[in-house]
């Protein structure tokens, strides 16, 4: 029996701990645009690199941006 | 008493020098009561990321305040009765 090919992806740095970044604010748009994609959607804990607690805290702040227009809801409409 | 945070968009047809002294108006109401208004910041104009009723700019304005949890609801009462307000957000800044 053929043994189960074990993926090990390669840990990502986390993003904002090389920034320097304590608190993650709603009002920091240029911050929180690393954080969407193109069509304004969240990115996943999987693409950004951080900690779950901090995923958390950026997609309440990404979600607060949003409401007073600071980040899109979507972008580049097809 | 608690700290609060709260942003305002204000329409962008209010006079640019008008917008701080309209802020200061409406707090005027967290003075009264017996809080304090420690810092107002004014962004001035920003692009919306999308338009909000049918306009693309907006002036925006932070402030800190410290009030009691009842004088900083009516506070955002009543920006939202205000046809200037496009948008609030209160926030505590503690949390």
């Amino acid at each position: 029996m053929a043994k189960p090919v074990v993926r090990r992806p390669k840990k990502k740095a986390n993003p904002l701990k090389s920034a320097k970044i304590e608190n993650i604010d709603y009002k920091d748009a240029a911050l929180l645009r690393k954080f969407i994609s193109d069509r304004g959607k969240i990115r996943a804990r999987r693409v950004t690199g951080v900690s779950v607690q901090e995923q958390r805290l950026i997609a309440q702040a990404v979600k607060n941006a949003r409401e007073m227009a600071l980040l899109p809801y979507s972008s580049s409409s097809r | 008493m608690r700290p609060y945070e709260l942003m305002v968009i204000f329409d962008p047809e209010l006079d640019d020098r008008q917008v701080g002294p309209t802020m200061e108006k409406f707090l005027g109401v967290v003075k009264t009561d017996g809080g304090s208004v420690d810092n107002i910041d004014v962004w001035g104009r920003r692009r919306l990321a999308y338009p909000i009723k049918k306009k693309d700019e907006g002036s925006y304005v932070v402030t800190n305040f410290t009030a009691l949890p009842a004088t900083a609801k009516e506070l955002d009462r009543q920006l939202g009765l205000s046809e200037l307000v496009m948008r609030t957000k209160l926030l505590r800044a503690d949390a």
